[in-house]
């Protein structure tokens, strides 16, 4: 499951949001700065929005290319048959 | 949206194809290879194209028959290991294309191991003698994203993000086309096609090899008119909740055995002629055996297998599977050669849309293709794959058949709006997201051993019930954001696909491959060399029985079949 994602070190590219494969990062609008009184700037940077659907697939993490992701190898909600 | 009063998009194409895995790559592929020049080939996915599916995840491990190799033989050893469940005619034409789409593939970018000799390096594979599995470098994710590629470049129109709700024209007796919404914003979609090819996987209960992956496609051409079968199979292998595992064939080649709580190696019991080697369905009935006789946990004792090779068995040449061992450090080897109790997990039901051996459903307008098409009812390590790539070939080209032979479709404008309704109707803002929680409580009654695995008309009949009321439940629910309303959506197909799993299990009263009825435990080739079909009449399903044609090979072999996985060595190329 996704653990965490180094917001202080993302460029906001956008890669994993656009490589996981159950929607649980979105790509949001956060203000960055006040360059102009009134005026506020922002930038798309990730949130991890679903992390309980996190199916620890690595996408996120393995195709970051500042490799700030971070993923961990739990799968214990795995259902079981007896 | 012209027509409409809807606020959405509209598009107009000659071929559809629903769902990016194998099956579906392949079909818009063949799809646009087989068409005029111009003809307009459309792919959608939930998800991004070429990252998603479970062939992405996957090893794209797959049975290449090359020129020299037994194609009859290896057709025939596919049929019996299927119980006779099986296409002869369809998985003939992908066993035989196989190499064929080799080559396409490398025609396109992929590369395939080959040994010194400048063989193709392969590898037998579980429940088979004849059969060599191959995979393309970079496993699953360089086979799907390759295919992207290749798609954008011969001008396949790709539409990443797309859930498709529905199949329209169901009324009119032909399929004209689907619609769909964007899995971010919730935009709906209308999509017009002469043509439409449902490639949507398998039905899971979020439990496959990827979790959350599900495919929805079946149950949508059901509510378009189409019969399914295949719904009382399904692939359980076996696996631990503490780490993905896909290295079991290849620890049983090298010497691992499955043994119970009282260190008996009990596959021998169980399957005196393939004892470990035994294909998964067997493995999990036995598991499940075992347990029902009190000697769980059960493990897979991999001490035999030596100390240098163990390295081996945690790392991957899959990146993700590497992530995930590289991450687990000294606990992956400790639990993987140590006592990790190992379950019979379902993966997916094996159910899928009845076709032709031309991938042709019986809705005019509407094929499939992908394990969302019955054509075997076990796939094998390798055939899953394999028989997506051959059904995908076969759509494409059937579907560029079909556009000459069908009327142009029209849309009809009060059953899009009715669709529209029908998609939109459980968003509600203030909402709590509550799938979940039907969703855990599905599991627990399709998982259970004693229904999913080792079945009897009472327990059945009580899953059965209790699905019926999760559906009750179900019906109440609302979704407060689009990522709810996909998961509502897939939710609700799986409730259905419950409902049709336990009707086609009530219904065949006998036992054969994954199906294993306590109370009808003999295979029964006299009255049930069958497919078990059905298809909606207005008041639930109606389930009947198909004899399987046997026209190239009976059902099965004629002699013992070799084990073949402990005869590595004289495997060339291994």
């Amino acid at each position: 499951m996704i653990e965490s994602i180094e917001i202080g070190k993302c460029t906001g590219c956008g890669i994993c949001d656009v490589v996981c494969p159950a929607d649980v990062i979105h790509m949001e609008p956060v203000a960055v700065g006040h360059g102009v009184a009134g005026l506020t700037q922002t930038k798309l940077l990730p949130v991890i929005k679903f992390r309980e659907h996190c199916i620890t697939c690595f996408s996120c993490e393995i195709y970051c290319p500042e490799h700030i992701v971070d993923v961990h190898p739990s799968v214990k909600n795995r259902p079981r048959p007896w | 949206m012209a027509g409409t009063d809807l606020d959405g998009v509209l598009i107009d194409t000659d071929i559809l194809v629903i769902g990016a895995g194998a099956g579906g790559l392949v079909a818009a592929l063949s799809a646009k290879r087989h068409a005029p020049p111009g003809t307009r080939v459309t792919l959608c996915d939930s998800w991004m194209i070429g990252r998603t599916g479970h062939s992405a995840f996957s090893n794209a491990w797959t049975i290449v028959v090359l020129p020299d190799d037994d194609l009859d033989g290896i057709l025939h050893e596919v049929v019996a290991g299927n119980d006779g469940i099986a296409d002869q005619i369809l998985v003939r034409e992908a066993l035989k294309e196989s190499y064929a789409r080799l080559k396409d593939f490398e025609a396109i970018g992929m590369t395939f191991a080959r040994d010194e000799a400048s063989q193709y390096k392969r590898r037998p594979t579980r429940g088979l003698d004849l059969a060599r599995v191959m995979h393309p470098d970079g496993g699953g994710m360089a086979f799907t994203w390759t295919l992207r590629r290749a798609l954008e470049a011969e001008g396949v129109q790709l539409l990443d993000r797309l859930f498709i709700t529905g199949l329209t024209g169901g009324g009119s007796g032909r399929v004209t086309g689907a619609t769909g919404i964007n899995t971010r914003t919730g935009q709906f979609h209308a999509i017009k096609a002469r043509a439409t090819i449902v490639s949507t996987n398998a039905i899971t209960f979020r439990s496959g090899f990827v979790r959350d992956i599900t495919g929805t496609g079946t149950l949508l051409a059901y509510k378009a008119g189409a019969a399914l079968r295949n719904a009382e199979f399904s692939y359980v292998r076996p696996g631990t909740p503490k780490f993905y595992f896909e290295g079991i064939t290849f620890a049983i080649q090298e010497g691992a055995q499955w043994v119970n709580a009282k260190g008996e190696a009990f596959m021998q019991r169980h399957e005196p002629e393939w004892a470990d080697e035994a294909d998964v369905p067997r493995i999990a009935r036995a598991m499940a055996l075992e347990n029902k006789k009190g000697d769980a946990p059960l493990y897979l004792d991999m001490s035999a297998i030596p100390e240098h090779m163990r390295d081996d068995f945690i790392r991957s040449k899959v990146p993700w599977m590497d992530s995930f061992f590289r991450k687990l450090g000294n606990e992956a080897k400790t639990d993987m050669f140590g006592k990790t109790p190992y379950y019979a997990l379902n993966q997916m039901t094996k159910m899928g849309i009845r076709t032709g051996s031309d991938c042709r459903s019986d809705v005019p307008g509407l094929l499939s293709a992908g394990l969302a098409q019955a054509g075997c009812a076990n796939h094998f390590a390798g055939f899953h794959i394999g028989l997506c790539i051959g059904n995908g070939w076969i759509a494409g080209r059937s579907a560029v058949e079909d556009l000459d032979r069908l009327p142009p479709p029209a849309l009809d404008a009060a059953e899009v709006r009715a669709l529209h309704a029908e998609t939109h109707a459980p968003l509600k803002p203030a909402a709590e997201a509550e799938s979940d929680r039907i969703l855990r409580d599905l599991q627990a009654v399709m998982f259970s051993y004693d229904t999913g695995i080792l079945k009897r008309e009472d327990r059945l009949r009580q899953a059965f019930e209790r699905v019926v009321e999760l559906d009750d439940e179900f019906k109440d629910l609302s979704a407060p954001h689009t990522h709810e309303l996909v998961r509502l959506k897939e939710t609700e197909a799986m409730l259905l696909a419950a409902r049709f799993i336990l009707g086609a299990s009530l219904y065949r009263t006998e036992s054969r491959l994954s199906h294993f009825r306590e109370d009808h435990d003999q295979r029964d080739d006299r009255d049930w060399l069958v497919w078990v079909d059905f298809c909606e009449t207005g008041n639930g399903p109606a389930f009947t029985k198909t004899p399987v044609p046997t026209p190239l090979c009976p059902p099965t072999l004629s002699k013992p079949r070799k084990r073949q996985l402990h005869a590595r060595h004289q495997v060339a190329g291994v």
